[in-house]
């Protein structure tokens, strides 16, 4: 265990000893070192398989409406999943008091996907100290750079301090510049109407509707999808272009105010199927139409989920 | 019979086969590999030690596929079996082809034949790519198969240096091979032996030994609860499994069609019935019917483990889990211990 790790083994250890919470999700190693699974603590004696590093991919937030409201939970957050968590919160989803938030700054998920695409397959082990990253491949190691490695979101993030933590271990950490995100949506912006509508076919219609991207995020905890409606039909249930089509483009329209822009989605497909290219859009339009910027308190309703007698447009009222 | 190839003629074999037939290989698609139409010899994937991505079952159960069209207000529906062109299919694993042969016991028997899936079968030479160097995720011989097993194949090819050695094990796959030259009785040795160290070498994963019994007893144990913890409830395992077979039917009004599409027990709709009441409520009874489908429930249909070995559900998992270790962990839980 490195440092880190002991600090947050010692919280977890004392939030079971004084009572605070009946569970902690964090992080367990598992039997590949590259893939770290979330982890489900219901007392301290189990924590000797916890884990922290660049490779725990998947946002955490995402189990806290798979229990009761009056369980007790306590969750490692890093920033998009403090933010996820705020968002939930603000939805209802769990009692703000039922919740203890362990932030840790991030530096960023290192994306799997990308140590393979430049090692191959068969790599093995991983260690971790500071931006030092290093692999084995067939018997040798192999040093890689952070940078290189980093999924595209966390590439682009820009608040990775936990926002609304009950515990902050680890040192805060620079905001980041919010004009690369600008970058990623305005080269999209930059082709025309049918580049942009052959580049939104190519991902969408590599789908294979295993909804791996809906299962991975915190905000999709519908118990009934609109694909999984049956009466009416919303869509075409089959890879038709149609139905893939109508599934990503109803799914991005759906976390408007709500993404944190984690990146979970992508990184469980396993298609490979760019998703925030849509969602890093809609996540500005919030920020420049609505000053609203999901999660980053626990109060804000988001903008399409409240409504004012002073609002704009009277549609509603 | 073995046959060789030296690996600078393939690319003009290939094209050469892709007059009569159509030729199917494993390419690379974005930065995966998949099985696509033969294009560029430059493109092909299927000397890379891992599997595909996406399952080559899909060659014979399509993941959508029209069954029926009708016309509407006409009380006419009509089957829409539609033969392909003949076609060969290049670079197959074993663990594939095992899996195709796993669904032939489904789709292919006496009682019952599915029309779709027979065409599909009867127009292809499957050509398979035994697996010399085994990939971590990879678990065949675990499960009572192997990197070289024959079953579903219709030659085998082992890659020795620069040649590709091809062991002809059916007619249809003699047809394609009969041009070429003989191996050696030496060389012949030379292909049974290293088939055989890869086989040895690999590890064992588990014990399957009496494992239907012990997880036949584990049936009602909080196991079950522990290990779905994590999981998401998605689809991956299933739909990038070779040997996953469940589909839904649908009508696509629209286009007046009747559709078969893969369907996952991982999903809480698949068995949601129309009274409300659904028999597998919770992630605990969907992930433990993908393990026990796997290694119970086809043991009492066919006497085989369902689950080849590919480790796509390995590599794949967006939380890491890992089946080798829920197969292991779940032998040692005790099943006195039945906790509902």
């Amino acid at each position: 265990m490195n440092e880190l790790e002991r600090k947050l083994k010692t919280e977890i250890e004392r939030l079971f000893d004084e009572d605070i919470v009946d569970l902690v999700i964090a992080f367990k190693k598992a039997d590949s070192p590259l893939r770290p699974q979330p982890a489900f603590y219901k007392n301290k004696a189990e924590l000797d398989n916890l884990n922290y590093n660049s490779l725990c991919q998947n946002n955490l937030a995402n189990y806290l409406t798979k229990y009761p409201h009056t369980t007790r939970i306590g969750v490692v957050v890093r920033g998009c999943e403090s933010r996820s968590v705020n968002a939930l919160v603000v939805e209802k989803q769990h009692p703000r008091e039922n919740l203890y938030l362990i932030g840790i700054p991030c530096k960023g998920i290192v994306d799997i996907r990308k140590i393979i695409n430049l090692t191959g397959e068969e790599v093995n082990d991983y260690t971790e100290i500071d931006d030092e990253i290093s692999v084995r491949v067939n018997g040798n190691k192999v040093k890689l750079d952070r940078k290189d490695l980093l999924h595209d979101s966390c590439l682009r993030c820009v608040h990775p301090n936990p926002t609304n933590s009950d515990v902050t271990l680890g040192d805060l950490l620079p905001e980041g510049d919010p004009s690369i995100v600008r970058q990623a949506v305005e080269s999209f912006e930059a082709m025309d109407r049918s580049e942009r509508y052959a580049w939104f076919r190519h991902e969408a219609e590599r789908c294979i509707r295993c909804y791996a991207c809906r299962e991975a995020c915190p905000m999709c905890y519908c118990t009934e999808c609109f694909v999984d409606h049956a009466t009416p039909r919303w869509t075409e249930s089959s890879v038709s272009p149609a139905g893939m089509q109508a599934w990503h483009i109803i799914r991005a329209f759906h976390q408007t105010g709500r993404c944190t822009s984690c990146g979970a989605c992508e990184r469980a497909c396993p298609m490979d199927i760019k998703m925030t290219y849509l969602t890093d859009k809609l996540n500005e339009n919030m920020i420049t139409k609505y000053q609203f910027e999901t999660g980053l308190d626990d109060k804000t309703q988001p903008p399409f989920a409240s409504f004012n007698m002073d609002d704009k447009k009277r549609f509603i009222l | 019979m073995i046959y060789i190839l030296e690996k600078k003629e393939l690319d003009q074999t290939l094209t050469s086969w892709s007059e009569n037939f159509d030729v199917f290989a494993p390419q690379k698609v974005e930065k995966y590999s998949q099985f696509v139409p033969f294009k560029s010899f430059s493109e092909l994937t299927f000397e890379n030690p891992h599997n595909t991505r996406f399952p080559p079952k899909a060659l014979f159960l399509p993941q959508t596929e029209v069954l029926q069209k009708y016309r509407p207000n006409l009380n006419q529906l009509q089957e829409v079996v539609q033969t392909p062109k003949p076609r060969v299919i290049f670079g197959v694993r074993p663990c594939d082809a095992q899996a195709v042969t796993l669904l032939d016991t489904v789709f292919n028997t006496q009682e019952n034949v599915d029309p779709y899936w027979k065409v599909k079968r009867d127009a292809s030479i499957v050509i398979g790519m035994g697996c010399t160097n085994p990939c971590q995720t990879c678990f065949c011989t675990t499960v009572g198969y192997g990197p070289f097993n024959h079953d579903g194949l219709d030659a085998l090819i082992t890659e020795i240096d620069e040649k590709y050695f091809i062991e002809v094990l059916t007619e249809k796959g003699k047809s394609l091979f009969t041009h070429l030259p003989p191996a050696t009785k030496d060389q012949e040795l030379q292909v049974h032996s290293l088939q055989l160290e890869v086989k040895e070498n690999m590890p064992i994963a588990f014990e399957t030994k009496n494992l239907k019994q012990k997880l036949d007893k584990i049936f009602d144990n909080d196991y079950w609860q522990t290990i779905s913890e994590s999981c998401l409830g998605c689809g991956v395992c299933t739909f990038l499994c070779p040997t996953c077979f469940c589909f839904d039917i649908v009508d696509e009004v629209q286009r007046n069609e009747r559709i078969r599409n893969w369907d996952t027990c991982m999903f809480r709709i698949y068995s949601q019935e129309a009274s409300g009441h659904n028999p597998r409520p919770t992630r605990r009874e969907r992930t433990r019917q993908r393990l026990m489908h796997k290694y119970s429930y086809w043991l009492d249909h066919i006497g085989k483990i369902g689950c080849t070995g590919c480790g796509r559900c390995v590599r794949y998992c967006p939380v890491g889990l890992d089946i080798r270790a829920m197969i292991r962990t779940a032998s040692n839980v005790k099943s006195e211990v039945i906790n509902d």
